[in-house]
């Protein structure tokens, strides 16, 4: 069958200036774009750039935007993609900086931000003889997040990197995770304090965006999510953020609804005088229009003791 | 130019190692891989790696299973210290943070896998090689070792018997950088490529064995070529790990009925009796993985469900899938001691492009990763030695400019009707069908001529795109280069060898010749010519 694929050009030894390239081949029916685009290059146009290493989907190498979807080349059938049309479209990921055609640049997108949360561990003191004993119910959990295989995917989906490129991205949240979960590592905190910094956890919006892109179900928000968890209970949460949900729990707890005087002051920090002083003129605001929410003088909500007792049993239980 | 101690080229499971032990042992170490270590084809191994962990097992034991899968050619001594030390190394993986699938009672798990005697395949899932990289890639980050990753090798500096470093073409930057280094290890992978279809990674092309050739050292056992049975025969072909039948899939025909002899055994007698049943007149041989049941199948082999749905399109769990044999890994490769020496002062080899004696004429299944960690640590710490030892030389700084000239020379803007791609097809299908799982006088006679042809067409062919960043019409040029190099030895080996063992089939030597043949065959560059000898097996490297 004959394909038309239309492919993002970028060259850095030329204006730099991003432009687009049109191929026709002729492929097998059973293609993949993998395959295309090795036959462009080998018998088209030698200056087409893009990577390319175990071409059956394993190694998280050749993902880029074809037709739009994020995916992996090596996977994607061509048949697939030119049900509505002979052409295809390739694309770079979006969030990611290109260096070269379809040649990203994979350190400032991915391998640095991991490099960043000291992605190994410093092992234990190492058991008389033998193997560490653990449950593999421990074990699998670990397994599942290390199914990840470095594809993007996520970072490329998050909302928040195209606001904020620093922040550490899902996929390196992730390999946080991975550490500060192994129970073989000697200092979990290490990687919560790090996970914990600015451009860390709580830059994260949930928007699970990261979730839903993840091609191996790791579930990269739920695992962010899990960080903070952990990160609150074993004290690691002076951040203003975390401040914000620990008052926003605490006031729920109390009265079954949000006080958001409250918030305001607990999220600030009440001995940060500098941070309350910024308050006052929204507080002033709102007391002229008559929204100035009282804090802590916050009626209880019909069935606040129900709340209460759920909270407590989640307490209970999470001991 | 840069400097360093030790230069590991290679960034799988043994070239991480190494590099992780030659930083232990004090060496200022640099690693340099073409992709990224994360991208290497370690990542694709599936089922386990080997220890003889269990209360039943013992190293003697799993040393009997390799002798035996090596069918009389491994080097014994290598044979014992692979299987000494192997669940020290496998521990070692456990406490830096692997997470091996565990028995009820908390301890590493192993599974029956290939033709090993007891259950002692350590395993992460179906996903062992990708999880073991990862590990192997943390503690490589935490050793803070100087990476050059996407650094292409392009040439060895030897001179007079020693090397003394090597030169590099960063793809990011595009420049050409000189690596002096007093020891060189190389862990530059297999050969896979040279078969088509293939169950590699793209760049499986052998380029360490080649550079090390042109530069002297010799290549051992290169006719011996694991095929693997259980690859799936729709495009672009997925390896599915043996593993499968030790939890209970079946190898079956086009009616559902079993083939005799597919469990159990060595690989080879696995591919032969599909081959077999094949050429009988089975319109299609399949594997089907039913038997070991859905649950069960999901959560054992999730990676294999996932893949062979994204590859194939097809559910395992419903229906069974058509396989072939498919070339897999080499045992042989660049001939070295048990310390990886080459027969090059200060180049060092190590993993599937070295060739130790090991393996012999068939590598048990398991045994990969096992040997990976294991000489990939003594390698490490060999060259380790060897730079504290050695005297210091200045790296001949004139070849940078010589390697300029010669990739310079490589480039022309005329477009040509031959491509390295083409070449790569037809020599791939010549390797499948002429030195493949059967070989005989008559086809590997025509091989070498057409090898020969197609080394003619790569002589004449240019690469038209000049730059220097990113270029992969350039590394694959040079790859090519490599396959062509290594098939012609692979060729010249197969028709040497007139006997069958192992890996190694001749239909017109059906038997197994101990007399004659008991011995591992040596090609080496002579007077620019390939010469082959005879070394025989125990003979201490």
């Amino acid at each position: 069958m004959q394909v038309t694929f239309k492919v993002y050009r970028k060259d850095p030894e030329g204006d730099g200036k991003p432009g687009r390239s049109t191929f026709t081949v002729e492929l097998p029916d059973d293609a993949n774009v993998m395959d295309g685009l090795l036959k462009i290059r080998d018998e088209m146009d030698g200056s087409l750039a893009f990577r390319a290493s175990c071409l059956r989907g394993y190694c998280g190498e050749c993902t880029m935007r074809i037709n739009g979807k994020a995916t992996f080349a090596c996977t994607a059938k061509v048949s697939a993609f030119t049900k509505k049309g002979p052409e295809i479209t390739l694309d770079p990921l979006r969030n990611i900086p290109v260096i070269k055609d379809l040649v990203f640049d994979w350190d400032a997108f991915l391998w640095n931000k991991i490099k960043a949360v000291k992605p190994w561990l410093e092992p234990n003191e190492a058991p008389a003889s033998g193997e560490n004993l653990l449950p593999d119910s421990v074990m699998k959990d670990l397994r599942q997040v290390m199914s990840c295989y470095y594809c993007g995917l996520c970072d490329e989906g998050c909302t928040v990197l195209p606001v904020d490129f620093n922040f550490l991205g899902p996929a390196a949240l992730t390999k946080a995770y991975r550490v500060a979960f192994d129970p073989r590592d000697r200092d979990g905190k290490e990687r919560l304090r790090i996970a914990e910094q600015p451009k860390g956890v709580w830059d994260c919006v949930h928007c699970f965006e990261a979730s839903e892109h993840c091609p191996r179900g790791i579930q990269p928000t739920e695992r962010i999510l899990a960080l903070r968890d952990k990160a609150f209970k074993v004290g690691i949460s002076h951040e203003k953020v975390a401040r914000h949900h620990k008052s926003f729990a605490a006031s729920v707890k109390d009265s079954g609804w949000v006080d958001e005087g409250r918030l305001a002051l607990e999220s600030e920090g009440l001995t940060n005088i500098k941070g309350l002083m910024k308050l006052l003129p929204t507080a002033a605001r709102a007391l002229v229009r008559g929204k100035a929410p009282l804090p802590y003088l916050h009626a209880k909500r019909p069935g606040a003791d129900q709340i209460k007792r759920i909270f407590e049993k989640g307490e209970q239980e999470e001991k | 130019m840069k400097e360093f101690d030790v230069l590991v080229v290679g960034g799988g499971a043994s070239g991480l190692r190494a590099a992780i032990a030659a930083k232990g042992a004090g060496a200022k170490v640099a690693l340099m891989s073409k992709v990224h270590p994360l991208r290497t084809n370690t990542g694709v191994a599936q089922g386990g790696l080997n220890a003889p962990l269990g209360n039943q097992d013992s190293p003697e034991s799993f040393a009997e299973d390799t002798l035996l899968a090596g069918d009389g050619l491994c080097e014994p001594e290598l044979v014992r210290g692979l299987t000494r030390e192997a669940s020290e190394e496998v521990i070692w993986l456990e406490h830096v943070g692997v997470p091996f699938n565990r028995d009820p009672e908390g301890r590493l798990d192993r599974r029956r896998f290939g033709a090993n005697s007891h259950n002692r395949t350590c395993y992460a899932d179906d996903r062992t090689g990708h999880i073991v990289l990862q590990v192997l890639h943390e503690q490589f980050q935490r050793a803070q070792i100087a990476s050059f990753e996407e650094w292409y090798l392009t040439s060895l500096a030897v001179d007079g018997g020693t090397c003394l470093g090597a030169i590099g073409l960063g793809l990011r930057g595009g420049k050409l950088e000189a690596f002096g280094a007093r020891a060189v290890v190389l862990a530059t992978g297999g050969f896979t490529r040279l078969y088509l279809p293939s169950t590699a990674s793209l760049g499986t092309t052998g380029d360490g064995l080649s550079l090390a050739f042109n530069a002297g050292a010799k290549l051992m056992d290169m006719e011996m070529i694991q095929f693997h049975p259980t690859v799936i025969s729709k495009h672009p072909g997925l390896l599915i790990t043996e593993a499968v039948l030790g939890e209970g899939a079946e190898i079956v025909d086009a009616k559902g009925e079993r083939i005799h002899g597919t469990n159990g055994i060595p690989r080879e007698k696995i591919c032969r009796s599909i081959q077999q049943a094949l050429q009988d007149g089975a319109e299609s041989v399949c594997l089907d993985l039913r038997p070991i049941g859905k649950e069960k199948l999901i959560s054992r082999f999730p990676q294999t469900h996932e893949l062979v749905r994204a590859v194939a399109g097809m559910d395992i769990s419903k229906e069974a899938v058509p396989i072939h044999p498919a070339a897999h890994r080499p045992m042989g490769g660049i001939e070295t001691s048990a310390q990886g020496e080459t027969s090059i002062a200060g180049l060092f080899a190590v993993g599937e492009c070295a060739s130790n004696g090991v393996n012999g004429a068939g590598r048990l299944a398991g045994n990969t990763l096992t040997e990976a960690m294991v000489f990939g640590r003594k390698v490490g710490e060999a060259a380790a030695g060897h730079a504290a030892s050695a005297p210091k030389r200045s790296f001949p700084i004139a070849r940078l400019s010589d390697e300029e000239k010669r990739l310079a020379a490589l480039t022309s803007k005329e477009p040509a009707n031959d491509s390295s791609g083409k070449i790569h097809t037809e020599l791939g299908k010549l390797m499948s069908e002429k030195v493949g799982l059967i070989r005989d006088q008559g086809g590997l006679k025509l091989a070498l001529e057409q090898i020969q042809e197609l080394k003619a067409r790569y002589q004449r062919l240019r690469v038209t795109n000049p730059s220097r960043i990113y270029n992969y019409q350039l590394t694959s040029h040079l790859e090519i280069g490599s396959l062509l190099c290594v098939a012609e030895v692979v060729a010249l080996a197969a028709q040497a060898r007139r006997e069958s063992r192992g890996a190694h089939r001749r239909a017109d030597f059906p038997a197994r010749d101990d007399q004659n043949w008991r011995c591992h065959t040596l090609v080496s560059l002579v007077n620019s010519a390939p010469q082959l000898k005879q070394k025989p097996v125990g003979i201490p490297g």
